[in-house]
């Protein structure tokens, strides 16, 4: 089990370092062949030659690309210096990098757009969770119904939906037309959490509708594979009320695989819901990604790069443990 | 030179035309009386020509909004028009732009300097003496070697890139002054141009005259900056101030915004340019330009600083509502759209080429990509914006204000430039400028009627310097067309006309004479401009020089930019600055005291 | 999938597939003498879904190809300029609904007046050329990647394993926004629209091949111990032999199915990425292209926004009834 861990985190790790070395590749290497200038790119709109090399210096661009990236990590893990006019300014660690295009360092920068990703997603998480696994154990129950035919023909249209238009349609719907909800503004929780409610109660629906749809239709799938099982059978030869053998045997080893991509999935939302943070103007890191990707911000770029990669990373260590954990079938080793 | 970044901020400076704009703006259509200077009633444009509520009543809190952050707050840095506005709160200069409407606003009246300055017999020493009982926020007093030092900041464009760099070109003479932090004068004020006998005297000396030279001290980065505070680029999180508010301790908050309350230590009898009337100014930063827009409605924000305009739908419901349209101004912005048309690449090195595109472009299409003729502004017709002395928004050279393509005309341009079936061209345009390449898609498309195949090519707007701005790209790559914009940093037309159309302008990198216009009698009517201590005989010029650029069809002039703005109706003293294009800040107060 | 649009990373085919162990290959149910080709068709027969769906794919993929014929007939130019259909204070078009009429059939777009209805038409055109070619580049990487790592196993397997882990647990919406976004608009001599297409097509593709990639190797490996395997290799056949002969006929059902079902995803990443402003430049219509500039305007012209994208939820709908059936009949069990 130890052994499983240690291999297990030492990966997360190599994932990591791939991804921002990957990151760091393509941002420093495709400018050049494009025959850009990164330090052009960072300031944008001045184009004068001491300010230009100003950024080089202070960015050490004309390192080579490994030299930057050791930079990079020992940022992370030791916190750097950076030369700024009469002062060195320091950056603690874990230290992402330092944004020359907005004069802040990444690290809180991020971390003031954390909680809104956070509200998000989790909120989301628990509206799709429990509408999608309601939805697909009723179905699968029911297999052949009407409400199951219902809830799989909305579960389908459901994932062909592009959240960027149910967004723009439930916005125009709640928002215009019937003057149910206000105009987006993010409320921090701590400040009014009703406010905050009313405010991602619509971006909640919305991102959860997708996903809801995704689970109705995977838990109707192992359901109905779960309660084909002969121990299923052999558990009502037994003589056990339907209550028991659906919600303890069939329920727990439906819902096994559930729980592994709800792990996922939300790890990948925390990392940055970007269309959902685009569509409702939430500043949460998938915002803050495109803004950066926009005003090519690379430090802030990495950044977010960085800490969505770690939730995935984070999210496929936890998936797995806990998988082993509640099936016994799998075994570590 | 000067670098022309202005026009690519998303906010420029801009200058603010005055009385035309009530003519064009469609006020008669209102039921309130704009009728003359004012009376001081809320009405369509009403702030435009004059004071909407005046008042001297003080106290309460100012709730500002915007949907764009601040690019900097130190002055020496920032460029956006809105954050020089702002600037007035807490940074003073020797000398800055009279509070009122219209023209008089255009006035530079001494601010820290207790008068305008001396000016030597050849007009190339400035004297300025300095005002008594002027004090930081921290309450050490103002001296003549902060405003100097604050000016020797703008040199380290190393640590502090962001702003203009006009002082740098004309004050430096040779020095190669790399500014106070790799100065070797152990004071930092080795920059040999700018002297400071004495606490109350700064003295400028000038290699040769130039009568914008005081709009230039004007600019936020001209004002004093305490040494003993300065720590280079985190000066941006705290700047000092000297002007009547200061940044409330950690209130500055990249993005989300900043607060601002009195500065005790500011003395009302030393400023005769400011009213402070509000007790705290707070500034939201938001994410929705639809919420902010919604706020404003509602009474809730006060006003969007950004002063952009508002948002299509609330566009719509403004202009429907004549409650809600008395409390809205459509100012122009003092910037002009236009396509540049390259005379190094062929075949617009030949004129008549040029004149086919002017001829053969819709005016109405291009006006309605840039928003429409209350959004978007009136069909340009000149290179001159009408607020500019010298300006004449009667000249129409090309009849553009009947607002058709002229095919015809278009078609005898291209058989006399010898491609009577038209030709193939590139059109350059930024790809983060929506309504760029709306206008990029109405030219191509009104070319393509005259047989002018243009493709439309987008680049990374951060990079305009060294797309359009590099002549040498621009020949390489083709670009026939450039789209840009451009507004004045300051109001003057040598100020508007130079960077786009003196050659010795011209730069490799950076470069805003798109044209490359190459014309010695424009560059000697600018310099016969500069000299020219008349207002009224250098307006004629620089109506020559205007005539000059489109008799020679370098520009194809799009629109005039306006801006459809709202305000609360509690606001007391609003009125377009015309320095800025926009509602003047400092100016404002509340009536409710809340 | 995962590239789809914040959309959950995992869909049920995979999932199912996760496990090697567990995967049931289709070649054991076409033990009844009949090929698996006729039961599956038979069985498609008999799904009225899957076939509307199906008619509804053709259909777009007829009008995708006819596109500028149907123009010509019944439209406008993609960039011909309407200003008389257009309100001149607001620049919203005249009339109800967008400006719907006889003349434009989907109304005109707001600020230029185009038509709608031809630009429509030209976006199908890009979404499902973009859709299809990247489908097919997932699948040639994937099949190709997938073989190897399951056929040859050891370090191979080991490697291109951790590779496909790798791609999938990476945040691939804000990769691809941010790849696409520092490559120039023109290239390879094409002009700005098709060189577009080309590098939507490698990265939305490239980002795809790990699912098609994970399927086919779960294949190959239980295939791989299967008797007629064992067989061909006794009878001294060798590898390629047997990869082309006995593996990939084999393979070829779960390969067409998840295609299919690539697809739809794609359309919807290459719409997320044209909205967020890295697709299919101007004046080139893209559905995310429209809806992007929907944005602004949504309020006052709803139908701008609703006409794209209606039609992308018709057309990913129809492509996912479609791949659902073609899953069922070729694999009834797996629902």
């Amino acid at each position: 089990m130890v052994a499983y861990l240690i291999r297990r985190l030492i990966n997360a790790v190599l994932t990591l370092l791939v991804v921002t070395l990957v990151t760091f590749g393509i941002f420093f290497m495709v400018p050049k062949l494009t025959g850009s200038d990164p330090a052009l790119l960072y300031i944008g709109k001045t184009a004068d030659k001491v300010a230009v090399e100003g950024i080089r210096e202070k960015m050490g661009l004309s390192d080579p690309i490994l030299v930057q990236y050791g930079k990079f990590l020992k940022g992370i893990v030791a916190g750097r210096d950076y030369a700024n006019g009469p002062d060195v300014q320091h950056c603690d660690a874990p230290c992402l990098g330092y944004s020359f295009k907005t004069e802040q360092e990444v690290t809180p920068l991020l971390m003031d757009d954390l909680p809104v990703t956070l509200s998000l997603a989790l909120g989301a998480a628990i509206l799709w969770l429990i509408g999608g696994v309601t939805a697909g154990v009723i179905s699968a129950l029911r297999k052949g119904s009407i409400p199951d035919r219902a809830v799989m023909f909305i579960a389908l249209a459901g994932v062909s939906l592009p959240i960027y238009f149910t967004g723009l349609l439930s916005k125009q719907i709640f928002v215009n037309w019937l003057g149910w909800l206000p105009e987006g503004n993010y409320v921090p929780f701590l400040e009014s959490p009703s406010e905050w409610f009313i405010q991602m109660l619509l971006p909640w629906i919305t991102l959860a509708f997708l996903f809801a749809a995704t689970y109705a239709r995977l838990t109707r799938a192992n359901m109905l594979e779960t309660l084909g099982e002969d121990y299923i059978r052999t558990a009502r030869a037994k003589g056990l009320t339907e209550r028991i053998v659906i919600g303890k045997h069939a329920l727990r080893s439906g819902l096994t695989p559930i729980v592994t991509i709800f792990g996922l999935d939300l790890g990948a939302l925390l990392g940055g819901a970007v269309l959902t943070e685009a569509v409702f103007n939430l500043r949460g890191l998938g915002y803050q990604a495109l803004q950066a990707i926009r005003g090519n911000d690379l430090p802030v770029i990495l950044g977010v790069t960085m800490i969505a990669a770690f939730f995935i990373v984070i999210a496929n260590l936890v998936v797995d443990l806990v998988y082993s954990a509640i099936d016994p079938r799998v075994r570590l080793g | 030179m000067s670098r022309k970044t202005r026009a690519i901020a998303a906010a420029g400076v801009a200058l603010a035309l005055g009385l035309t704009t009530a003519a064009c703006g469609g006020s008669k259509s209102d039921d309130n009386k704009t009728s003359g200077s004012g009376n001081g009633k809320s009405a369509y444009n009403a702030a435009i020509t004059s004071v909407v509520n005046p008042s001297t009543t003080k106290g309460g809190t100012l709730n500002l909004w915007s949907a764009q952050d601040a690019d900097f707050w130190d002055p020496a840095r920032g460029y956006y028009a809105f954050v020089w506005n702002l600037n007035r709160l807490y940074t003073r200069k020797l000398v800055d732009y009279a509070s009122a409407p219209e023209k008089p606003g255009l006035e530079l009246q001494p601010d820290l300097a207790s008068a305008l300055p001396e000016i030597s017999a050849d007009k190339k020493t400035y004297t300025f003496k300095l005002k008594s009982g002027i004090k930081f926020d921290d309450g050490t007093p103002i001296t003549s070697k902060d405003i100097k030092y604050g000016i020797e900041r703008i040199f380290a464009q190393d640590v502090l890139p962001g702003g203009p760099v006009y002082l740098i070109d004309i004050l430096d003479q040779g020095q190669g002054y790399k500014g106070p932090y790799k100065d070797t004068d152990p004071n930092k004020l080795g920059l040999k141009t700018v002297e400071t006998p004495d606490d109350s005297t700064i003295v400028f000396h000038l290699k040769e005259p130039k009568s914008d030279f005081l709009y230039l001290l004007a600019m936020p980065g001209a004002g004093p900056v305490p040494q003993k505070r300065d720590k280079g680029a985190q000066y941006n999180a705290a700047p000092a101030s000297s002007g009547p508010y200061m940044f409330k301790e950690g209130s500055i908050q990249p993005g989300k915004g900043a607060m601002w309350v009195r500065n005790p230590n500011w003395d009302a009898s030393t400023d005769t340019i400011r009213k402070a009337l509000p007790d705290q100014i707070n500034l939201t930063v938001t994410t929705n330009a639809e919420d902010m827009d919604s706020r404003l409605i509602a009474g809730t924000a006060d006003l969007d600083v950004g002063q952009t305009g508002v948002q299509a739908a609330s566009r719509t419901k403004i202009l429907q509502d004549p409650t809600l349209k008395a409390n809205a101004d459509t100012p122009t912005t003092g910037f002009i759209r236009y396509a540049a048309l390259s005379t190094n690449v062929a075949p617009f090195d030949n004129i008549d080429c040029r004149k086919a595109v002017i001829y053969a472009a819709d005016p109405t299409s291009l006006q309605t990509a840039r928003g429409g003729p209350i959004a978007g502004g009136d069909i340009g017709t000149s290179m001159l914006p009408p607020n500019i002395a010298g300006s004449d928004t009667k000249y129409d050279p090309f009849n553009r204000l009947q607002g058709k393509p002229q095919a015809e005309e278009a078609k005898k341009a291209l058989t006399a430039c010898g491609k009577p079936n038209g030709f193939d061209t590139k059109i350059a345009v930024r790809n983060n400028k929506p309504a760029e390449v709306k206008t990029a898609e109405a030219l191509q498309a009104a070319l393509k009627a005259v047989g002018i195949n243009a493709a439309i090519e987008q680049y990374d707007g951060g990079n305009i310097s060294s797309v359009i701005g590099a002549p040498d790209n621009v020949k390489s790559k083709g670009y026939g067309i450039e789209i840009a914009g451009w507004g004045a940093d300051y109001p003057t037309g040598s100020g508007y006309l130079q960077p786009l159309a003196d050659s010795r302008f011209i730069l490799n990198n950076g470069n805003y004479n798109l044209p490359l216009i190459k014309d010695t009698s424009i560059d000697a009517l600018f310099d016969q401009a500069a000299g020219e201590t008349d207002a009224t005989k250098a307006a004629d010029v620089y109506s020559q020089i205007n005539h000059k650029i489109m008799e020679g069809a370098y520009y194809l002039p799009f629109v005039v930019d306006k801006a459809l703005n709202y305000r609360n109706p509690r606001l007391t003293n609003v009125y377009i600055h015309d320095a800025f294009g926009m509602v003047d800040f400092q100016a404002l107060g509340v009536s409710d005291g809340k | 999938m995962s590239l789809g649009p914040e959309a959950s990373v995992t869909d049920e085919e995979s999932a199912l597939t996760a496990d090697a162990a567990e995967v049931r290959g289709p070649a054991e149910k076409a033990i009844a003498g009949r090929s698996l080709k006729q039961i599956a068709w038979r069985r498609l027969k008999k799904d009225k879904v899957a076939l509307g769906g199906a008619c509804v794919v053709i259909f777009l993929i007829l009008i995708a190809i006819l596109a500028p014929l149907l123009t010509k007939w019944f439209g406008h130019p993609i960039d011909e300029f309407h200003n008389e259909t257009l309100d001149p204070t607001f620049g919203t078009p005249k009339g109800a609904f967008g400006g719907i009429s006889t003349e434009f059939l989907f109304g005109v777009e707001p600020d230029s007046g185009r038509d709608i209805f031809s630009r429509v038409l030209y976006g199908a055109q890009t979404s499902l050329t973009v859709a299809f070619l990247s489908a097919l580049v997932s699948t040639i990487l994937g099949v190709i990647f997938g073989l190897a790592a399951g056929f040859l196993g050891g370090w191979v397997d080991a490697t291109i394993s951790r590779v496909m882990d790798f791609l999938l647990a990476f945040p691939q919406l804000l990769f691809s926004i941010a790849l696409v976004s520092v490559l120039p608009y023109e290239m390879l001599g094409l002009n700005a629209r098709w060189s577009r297409v080309a590098v939507l097509v490698c990265v939305i593709g490239f980002f795809g091949w790990p699912y098609i990639g994970r399927i086919v190797r779960g294949q190959t490996l239980s295939l791989r111990e299967r008797e007629f395997v064992e067989a061909a290799r006794s009878m001294g056949a060798r590898s390629p032999r047997i990869l082309m002969r006995e593996l990939l006929p084999n393979l070829a059902a779960p390969i067409l199915v998840y295609t299919t079902l690539i697809i739809p995803t794609n359309i919807l990443t290459e719409a997320a990425l044209s909205f967020l402003g890295v697709g299919i430049p101007p004046p080139n219509p893209s559905w995310g292209g429209m809806l992007s500039s929907a944005v602004p305007v949504y309020q006052i012209d709803p139908m701008f926004m609703i006409i794209p994208g209606t039609l992308i939820f018709i057309t990913v709908l129809a492509f996912n009834l479609f791949g659902d059936g073609l899953r069922d009949a070729l694999d009834p069990k797996a629902r």
